[in-house]
This record gives C-alpha cells, structure tokens and sequence, in this order.
C-alpha cells in the first residue's frame, strides 16, 4: 500500500517537474537567455531523474522483479535512460541543445506512461514463466535503452534537416554572388569542399556562420549517439536470439518485433554506412536517421498495437 | 588507363588515378596491379605497393542516396600529391575516389586479374543496392521463408565484406605535400616549430609516431579501424551459422501426458537437406510427472516436466526436471518446455472407477486455458443425454456443474473430497497434465554464438575511434593536419591541446632542432 502511493508521488513529481523544464526552456526561446533559468532547468532534469529512479526502484522492490516486463515498466524505464542521456552531455560539458530535445521526449514519455490511457498496467503484475529469466535483464534493457539512444540521435538529426531546410527556403530568394564572398572564413573553407551546396550557401553573414556551426555540432552529436545507441540495439537484439533460443529452441523466429527490431537495426546501420562517405554526410544521413526515428517507434509501439507474435507481453490488449 | 610504370610517368598519372571517379556501371576500367616496389625503392623504405583498379565503390556505400554517383574524370592541376591516404573502403576523403589498393607487393597476374574483375562484377552497386533492399523490404512485408533470406544476404553480406577484408593488407602512408595536409578535417600549421618535438608530444599523448624525414604520421586507437572488418567478418560467421541451422538440424513438438513416453526420433523431423540423424534419436523419453507451480493469486508461475531418458537398451541415462527457461540437453538434442495442457481427470463415481475422462480444451489464450470434461449420466445413446460437467483452469481446482449446468462446487484433486451431485458421489481422484515438449538439434548453433559474441565485441570494439595525424616540416613551419573517424567531436580540442605543448622555436636554434 505505501510502495503504490509512493510510486503515484514519484511519479507526479517527475511529470511535473519535466513540465516545469520544458515551460523554462520555452521561456527561454522566446525571452532573452537568462543563465540562472537554464541552470535551473538542469537541476530540474536531475531531479526528474532521481525521481524516475526511484520510481523504477520502488516498482522493483514491491513486485520482485527488474520493472521491465510490460509496456508502461518499459515506457518508465525508456524515459529514465532519456533523462541519463540527456546527464551524459552535461558532464562533458557540451552543448544544451540537446537537452531542448530531451527534455521533451522524456516528458511525453513520462505523461503517456502515467496517462489514463494505461491505467490498466500500472499495477505491478506477476511475471509469466517465460519470462522468468536472467536474460529478461540484459535483454530488455539494452533493447530500451538502444532505443532512447538513437531516438535522440534521431531527434537531434531531425532538429538538423530543420534547421537546414528553413534557411533553404530563404536561400533560394538570394542571388548567388554573394557564394564567393563565403570563403574568407579560413576555418570553415575546408568545409565547402565538402558536400552539399546547401553548406556553401550558407556562409552569408555571421548569423549564418553560427547557425552552421550548430548544424555541425547536431551532425557530429547525432553521429555519436546514435553510435552508441546502435551498440546497444546488437547486445539487445542479440542476446534477446540468445535467450530465445534457451526458451524455446528457435534463436529467430521472423516474429513482427523481431523482425522489425532488425529493420530498425539495418536503417541504422545504413545510417553509420552514409556517415562514410563525405558526399553523403550531412543532410543525407540526417534523412535516414530520420526514417529511423519512425521505424523505432513502429518497432517499439506499432508492434505492440497488434498485440500479436512472441512479445505479445507489452500489448494494450494481452491484460 | 595507360599503364603506370615508369617513375617519371608518376609525376603525370597519380593526379589521374587520384581523381578517378569511373560508374561502377562501366567495367570498361580494367583493373591493373601495379608495383611501384623497384621505383621507390631509394626514397620510400618499406615498400609502398600501389595498386590502382576499377574503382569500387564498396556496397557499403551505396544505400539509396547514391544513385547519382558522378562520372566524370576530374584532373588536378595540383601538383602531385603522391600517395593519399585513403582511409576506409566506403568512402573518400576530400573528394577524391577511393582507390581501392589491393594485394601488397602483388605482380599482376591473369589469374588475379579475373577474379577481381569477377569480384568487381559481383560486388556491383545495383546488386547490392537490390539484394538490400529486397531483404529490408521483404522483411517489413513479413512474407517471406527464412532461408531465401537468409541465402539472399548471405550473399549479399559476402560481396560487402570482400572489400574490407582486402583493406587489411593496406599500410599507412605519408603526406608529403603541405597541401593534402592542409585538407585534412583538423589543419594547422606552427610557425616555428620541429617536427621532432610535435612527434616526441605525440608519443606522450599515446600515439604511434612515424618519423621520415621531414614527415611524421602517426595514429591512435588501431583498434577502431580494424573493428568494423571485424563487425562484417561476425556478420558471415552468423550468416553461415544461421544457414547452418536452416538445412541441417531437427525440429519437433510433442504434447505427453504425464506417465507416458515417447521415441525422440518419431517426434523430430528434419528441416533442410543437411539433416543427419545421430545414434541418439533412439532415446526414448519417460515423462514421469509434470506439475505446475502458481502465484498467490492463483495464476500460472512456472511449470514443470521431471523427465528420464532411456537407450536402446533400456538403461537410464539422464534424468532431470525440466521448465521453461531451463531445457534438457542430451547429446546434441535439447528438449524444452514450451506449453502445458491438461489431458484427463481420474473420476471415481459412487465408489467405482476410476475413470479417466479426457479434457478438451474450451477456451486457450496464452497461459489462460480452460479445459472440460463431461461425464455423462444414464442412457448414453438417449438423444437428450445428461451428465456432469467438470471445467478446469489449472490443476489446482476443478469447477463441477450439475445435470442442469448449475454450479455444483469445487474441489481439489489432491483432497479426495467427495462431492454430491444429483445423488451422485463424485470424487476427483486425480487431475492429469500433459507436458508440450520442444525439442531440437541444431548443428549451426556453436557457430551462431560465436559469431554473436564476435559481433557484440567488435560493435564495441568500433565504437573507438581512430585518429591519424600528418605533418610535414616545411622549413620553419610545421604543418599538421588529421582527422578522426570517431571522436570528431572531441578531436579538434585533443589536437589543440597538444598543439599549445610543442615549443616554439627562437630563430637561432632552428638549424640545429632540424633534422
């Protein structure tokens, strides 16, 4: 009875809080940057972190096992590893960029989660006997956290085609001869040589100097998040073949999750294939990850709409 | 493409290879091996075999965004950047072609020459882009039989991998024209420094330091190159395991009531056209009991087969309980425990009997199953036949109903307790249960893991970056570029701070400090 209303405050104190973060970050575009709020934004992010860990902590201790078994302890888990990465950044201190987009995926995450749409789930159940395993741990949770990897690496490379496109439609009103006025900025010369006109274009005033200096951070920020999150999806994937294989003989079984579990894996690596190659770094690689971003919510929440195949476990419909 | 073979003729043919850029479309470029070991072999020690051919652009690269691949030949009119750096198989760096630079040290043989236009052929754009795309769109369709996908990127995995495989006979090459060092992602240039000093600092921060002269290349973080070769060498070892696996092992299901037995080999049946049987599908399988565990609230936990194993001579040979998450492996075959149903109740009716009435299954849905039986009472060939009805979830309890379909109580089997219906005792001696048992050979499966652990290692391993470094002493100044293939965020600020430590140079001590 105390873990349940435990669990019920925790869980409104974070929703709230990232609410708060967002409200401030929104104030601050719209308002002038003030330090003070931004640090406060912060803080509030670890707040709602310490708060989801507790709430993950708390729903372990009360029903026995790691909080991963349906679909709202994946939902909370997936807004727990966001609220991580979004720490991961701060600590190396870079940018607050990506905390614009963080902050809001976990908030959606969070309220989806705790909104009445699955009232149903939030009651810790028992664990069925397929999936009494050490493998749920490992597996589950590199699956999870993978995805709120590269849903940031996503997120990040969305906000980059954004950015980029929005200055396309104003570029195109311009003359093109202001170009060979661009290449007296020597650090970024070297650039030109590189791809897409889009980036040569862009070189017109200073404000422009920034804002492709921001598309590039977003390029190289996405590109190694999604590399990390593209480690996690394997060992998740994999060992996922493995512990099917301990239960029910078969490693792959061109089930609907696993099969898209491997789509999402093959867009993703086509997307670390792209980064190769100079011609289509950029705005082409933001595209394919930007599909990704579909796919894994297709993956992660199309699937469990059917309700059907082996991991019927996190359907809405399986209670 | 003329042949390159003369040391003057260098001068004049490098920019033109350099720039290639040929349709993989067009075969029309033959591959050449070339050996520039004799020529160089004053300047350069350590033989710097060069080999130009057909340029192939690894399928790697392709994805749907390259369609429009430019053809054109492009010359520069720079002057000659001798050997580039070329870094990885998929791309190029700076706009130039990826040559791709093959054997080491080879002399160009016919033999040679057509496998590697083969491979050229094969390792075609268009087939990898269609091989890839049918598998991935294939795959979203969710209509398609495991081993023609399997087969299909097999193939496909085989022809991407070549490539990289071959780039691990490359070596390290030297930037000697302050050019190509200034188009590297990082440049700088140190007015007045030594290139020995940049070198010695390099050495402190972990680098492996190369010194020729004037110039110096030096790298870090090996590992992070050659990982994704790795990556693709898993990838077919778990390919060739999974095909394995699809032609060459077993598969069966049974359902066993708890005290019956079975011959493994009647229940396995083979899944391709490698399926051997072994001597051990003469085992036969005694299921002893079967039992089910369950929660509080009264739903299923775990459950349960206690299983002995017999030979061809009657001789038990293994014996062990067995649930799910927690299979039996004997001799290669593994028996799972994959499902549970309820197979017959011992019914004793008015002290005679017992009878052992069969369940059907009403209602199945994942764990949650009901079961029923009937035990009818009176005239059985009446038309309006009548009888008790007994429903069951589990093998806890067992729900009884009387002739009219009333609700008439629940017992336990286990209690024995009788129970009157329509002047009937009833008692439930017994509720038995029948094991759904999985079992499988599967030949592929060593070779599966194995590739799974090499793939989950060198996906990590790859994650590090590698970082090189050029420089080049041009009288006072120092010229250094680099670049990362990972960290490209951290790389710059790295290359800064090592930068601020090397010594600026008073002019009166410059002579002595070069070397």
């Amino acid at each position: 009875m105390i873990f349940s209303t435990l669990e019920h405050i925790l869980t409104h104190i974070s929703f709230s809080v990232v609410s708060i973060v967002i409200t401030i970050h929104l104030i601050t575009l719209l308002v002038n940057e003030t330090v003070r709020l931004y640090d406060s934004s912060e803080k509030g992010m670890r707040v709602t972190f310490f708060c989801i860990t507790g709430l993950l902590v708390t729903r372990w201790i009360f029903s026995g096992h790691l909080p991963l078994s349906d679909l709202y302890e994946s939902l909370i888990f997936l807004s727990w590893s966001f609220s991580i990465f979004h720490m991961v950044p701060y600590f190396k201190k870079h940018k607050k960029h990506l905390s614009a987009i963080i902050a809001p995926s976990v908030i959606f995450t969070q309220g989806f989660a705790t909104s009445g749409l699955l009232t149903e789930m939030h009651q810790s159940a028992i664990l069925v006997p397929a999936l009494q395993s050490h493998w749920l741990m490992m597996h589950v949770s590199m699956m999870v956290l993978g995805y709120a990897a590269l849903l940031c690496g996503s997120l990040l490379s969305v906000a980059l085609l954004v950015i980029t496109f929005r200055k396309v439609i104003r570029i195109l009103g311009k003359r093109h001869n202001l170009l060979n006025e661009s290449f007296s900025f020597g650090e970024i010369k070297y650039m030109n040589e590189r791809n897409s006109v889009l980036r040569n274009t862009s070189f017109l005033s200073s404000r422009n100097y920034y804002r492709s200096q921001l598309i590039q951070q977003l390029d190289r920020w996405s590109y190694r998040i999604i590399s990390l999150g593209f480690i996690f999806l394997t060992i998740g994937i994999l060992s996922g073949a493995v512990w099917a294989n301990e239960a029910w003989g078969s490693y792959w079984n061109w089930d609907p999750k696993e099969t898209w579990a491997f789509i999402t894996w093959t867009i993703f690596a086509i997307y670390l294939h792209t980064r190769k190659n100079k011609k289509l770094e950029g705005v082409n690689s933001a595209i394919v990850a930007s599909i990704g971003f579909l796919i894994i919510w297709i993956c992660y929440f199309g699937i469990n709409l059917l309700g059907i195949g082996l991991h019927s476990y996190g359907s809405f419909l399986s209670n | 493409m003329e042949a390159l073979s003369s040391t003057k003729a260098l001068k004049l043919s490098l920019p033109a290879t350099h720039f290639l850029k040929t349709s993989p479309f067009n075969s029309s470029f033959k591959p050449q091996l070339l050996n520039y070991n004799s020529h160089f072999h004053g300047r350069y020690k350590g033989a710097l075999s060069f080999t130009v051919s057909c340029k192939l652009k690894s399928p790697q690269d392709i994805e749907n965004k390259r369609k429009g691949i430019s053809k054109r030949i492009v010359l520069s009119e720079v002057a000659p950047p001798p050997l580039t750096e070329d870094d990885d198989v998929r791309g190029d760096e700076n706009g130039k072609i990826p040559v791709k630079i093959e054997s080491r040290g080879g002399i160009s043989k016919l033999g040679k020459m057509l496998s590697r236009r083969v491979l050229t052929v094969l390792s075609n754009l268009p087939l990898a882009i269609g091989e890839m795309f049918s598998i991935a769109a294939l795959m979203a369709l969710g209509t398609f039989i495991e081993q023609v996908l399997l087969g299909a990127s097999l193939m496909a995995c085989t022809y991407t991998t070549q490539i990289p495989l071959v780039k691990v006979a490359r070596r390290w090459t030297f930037l000697h024209s302050a050019e190509a060092i200034r188009k590297q992602e990082f440049a700088d240039s140190l007015p007045r420094a030594s290139i020995r000093d940049v070198g010695i600092i390099l050495m402190g921060a972990g680098y492996e330091v190369f010194l020729k002269g004037p110039s110096l290349y030096a790298f870090k973080g090996l590992a992070g190159r050659f990982a994704p070769i790795g990556v693709h060498l898993a990838l077919l070892l778990i390919m060739a395991g999974g095909t394995l696996s699809a032609t060459g092992s077993f598969k069966g299901s049974v359902t066993v009531p708890q005290g019956l037995n079975f011959v493994i080999g009647d229940v396995l049946g083979p899944t391709g056209f490698l399926s051997t049987p072994s001597e051990d599908f003469n085992t036969e399988v005694h299921v002893n009991r079967f039992y089910m565990d369950y929660f509080d609230s009264g739903e299923v936990s775990q459950f349960h087969t206690d299983l002995s194993l017999f030979d061809i001579d009657g001789k038990e040979v293994m014996r062990k309980t067995i649930s799910v998450n927690d299979p039996l492996r004997y001799g290669g075959i593994t028996i799972y425990q994959t499902d549970w149903s309820i197979s017959a109740l011992q019914v004793l009716k008015d002290d005679e009997g017992p009878f052992n009435l069969a369940m059907a299954p009403l209602k199945i849905n994942g764990d949650k199953k009901l079961y029923g039986t009937f035990l009818p009472v009176g005239d059985v060939n009446s038309p309006n036949l009548k009888g008790i009805s007994m429903l069951a979830r589990d093998l806890q309890s067992i729900v009884l109903y009387d002739q009219e379909g009333k609700f008439a109580g629940v017992r336990r089997p286990n209690s024995n307790l009788p129970i009157d219906i329509d002047g009937m005792k009833i008692v439930i001696a017994d509720a038995i249960g029948s094991s759904g048992l999985d079992m499988k050979t599967d030949p592929g499966v060593p070779i599966v893991y194995a590739g799974f652990g090499a793939l989950m290692l060198t996906t990590c391993i790859s994650y590090l970056s590698h970082s090189q470094i050029w420089a080049l002493q041009d009288g006072t100044t120092v010229i250094i570029g680099g670049k990362s293939n990972r960290a490209k965020v951290e790389f710059p600020e790295e290359m800064n701070r090592l930068l601020d430590k090397v010594p600026e140079i008073i002019e009166s001590s410059v002579s002595e400090s070069r070397g």
